[in-house]
């Protein structure tokens, strides 16, 4: 976690993000007009909140990417990975060490940001929104689910490939997601009541959850319904993932030369 | 100490390592000799576990090197050290200090005790991205010795520093050699070879020619070199 610190790209990111805080706090300063009729300052806040909560999870899956991507070649290039394995670290430990390190460290990083934005809504508004930073934790599977990806990946092909590759595998995720819970939500059951009989082929049903999670976590801020894609619950299926992943990577790893 | 049994090594159809056994007692001093791609690094990279044999065993104090236990003594100094650029010379020593298990005071006294003994002490404080070569080598050596491991490992470990560095690295493993610590030298530099180690043995082409002695090994009125250039001539 501490390593991952030490590089430049973090701090400019974190750079970034204060001053993408810093500009969203204005949202909750003005007074807002719609068709001549004052709106709710509360009601506005409580939307831009959640607006803001996807756009930081966002932001952060590009984060996790750019950090991702490099821990092992980085590792290798600047002898860190020699530093370890010469000593008694078992190589099991040292991927689990580097990945939940990095996670650890996305997951703290996100956790200011949206805690930023619940308190800045707290302080303007006097209102609290209650699952805002259950909602984060949650998002924090999907960040750990993003890196595993891509360091597994990374054993075998160039880091920035690696990450093109999970962020292409995330966007037809929130294709097929996405397009399941538009197809789904009610506006669009009460003007095509046919969609309801839609099953979804297999492939969508198995595939990693990451949008679905984000969906979840959308429900725990506004209470509203989760239009689950299968049996099982997007949460389960993300942990099946992770799991998997880091199984096959440990296992790649322990076949590396070093 | 170390045993090798029947140990080959194939990167596809190449055989860097070619059915190479031999033991190394407690308290050696052992050179591998040998021209580029004898497979003297390969060895030193199965010792580590970094690299697996194809066939055969290695075992050091009984344990096989799999086993993550046979590196809990071990110090090792690899072929141009590379130390994390971001990290100082001190923070780099206290990371090996972390991992054997050393902390607080005791890993601050043994950091200075190091830092005494490859001549860095006042450099510590430095990004190691501003340490030339032979610095990084000493701090790599430092580093190496921290917890005071029974066995060193040293991979061709005065590549490329100059005369002094190459004084400065062999008095420290002189020191090593009097206080009976095991050490496997991997080198080029047969005279620094022969003031430092008592046993050595030839490779080439994945095969050890010869182990032995080096009283044993070079007759009247020869060098080592001499005698490495016989072997490999012969072998050629």
């Amino acid at each position: 976690m501490l390593d991952q610190m030490r590089h430049k790209s973090f701090y400019v990111l974190l750079g970034l993000s204060i001053l993408f805080i810093l500009m969203i706090r204005g949202c909750y300063d003005g007074e807002y007009m719609v068709n001549g009729r004052m709106v709710d300052n509360t009601a506005v806040a409580w939307h831009v909140s959640k607006i803001v909560f996807h756009l930081i999870t966002a932001g952060m899956f590009l984060m996790v990417s750019m950090l991702s991507m490099k821990i092992f070649s980085r590792d290798h290039e600047d002898g860190s990975v020699v530093l370890f394995l010469s000593r008694s670290v078992v190589r099991w430990q040292y991927v689990l060490g580097r990945v939940t390190g990095t996670w650890a460290l996305c997951l703290v990083f996100m956790f200011i940001l949206h805690l930023t934005i619940f308190l800045t809504v707290w302080v303007k508004t006097g209102t609290l929104i209650s699952g805002y930073l259950t909602a984060s934790f949650v998002c924090s599977i999907s960040l750990f689910f993003v890196i595993a990806c891509i360091c597994f990946l990374s054993l075998f092909m160039p880091g920035f490939i690696s990450a093109l590759f999970t962020m292409g595998m995330l966007f037809v995720g929130f294709i097929s997601d996405g397009g399941y819970q538009i197809f789904n939500s009610d506006i669009v059951r009460a003007a095509v009541p046919s969609s309801i009989n839609l099953e979804p082929a297999l492939w969508r049903v198995l595939y990693p959850k990451v949008f679905m999670v984000q969906a979840y976590a959308d429900t725990i801020i506004s209470k509203g319904e989760l239009h689950k894609m299968g049996p099982f619950h997007p949460l389960l299926n993300l942990f099946f993932f992770i799991f998997l992943i880091m199984v096959l990577m440990v296992n790649a790893f322990n076949r590396k030369e070093i | 100490m170390i045993n090798l049994d029947s140990v080959t090594k194939k990167f596809g159809a190449h055989t860097a390592v070619d059915n190479v056994s031999y033991t190394i007692k407690k308290g050696a001093s052992f050179a591998l000799l040998g021209p580029n791609g004898a497979g003297k690094t390969t060895i030193v990279r199965m010792l580590l576990d970094f690299i697996k044999p194809s066939s055969g065993n290695i075992t050091i104090n009984g344990l096989p090197v799999s086993d993550p236990a046979s590196r809990r003594h071990i110090g090792y100094v690899a072929e141009q050290h590379r130390i994390p650029p971001y990290l100082s010379g001190l923070e780099y020593l206290s990371r090996h200090a972390s991992l054997i298990g050393l902390s607080g005071e005791e890993a601050g006294n043994e950091v200075d005790r190091v830092l005494g003994m490859v001549f860095m002490k006042g450099q510590e404080r430095k990004k190691s991205a501003a340490y030339s070569r032979g610095m990084k080598q000493r701090m790599g050596l430092g580093a190496a010795l921290l917890g005071k491991p029974e066995l060193l490992i040293l991979d061709e470990p005065v590549t490329g520093l100059d005369p002094i560095g190459i004084r400065d690295v062999r008095k420290i493993i002189e020191a090593l050699r009097d206080k009976k610590m095991t050490v496997v030298l991997n080198s080029h530099l047969l005279s620094e070879v022969e003031k430092i180690c008592d046993t050595a043995a030839i490779m080439y082409k994945g095969k050890i020619l010869i182990k032995d002695n080096i009283n044993a090994i070079v007759k009247d009125h020869e060098t080592l070199e001499d005698v490495f250039f016989r072997y490999i001539e012969n072998a050629k």
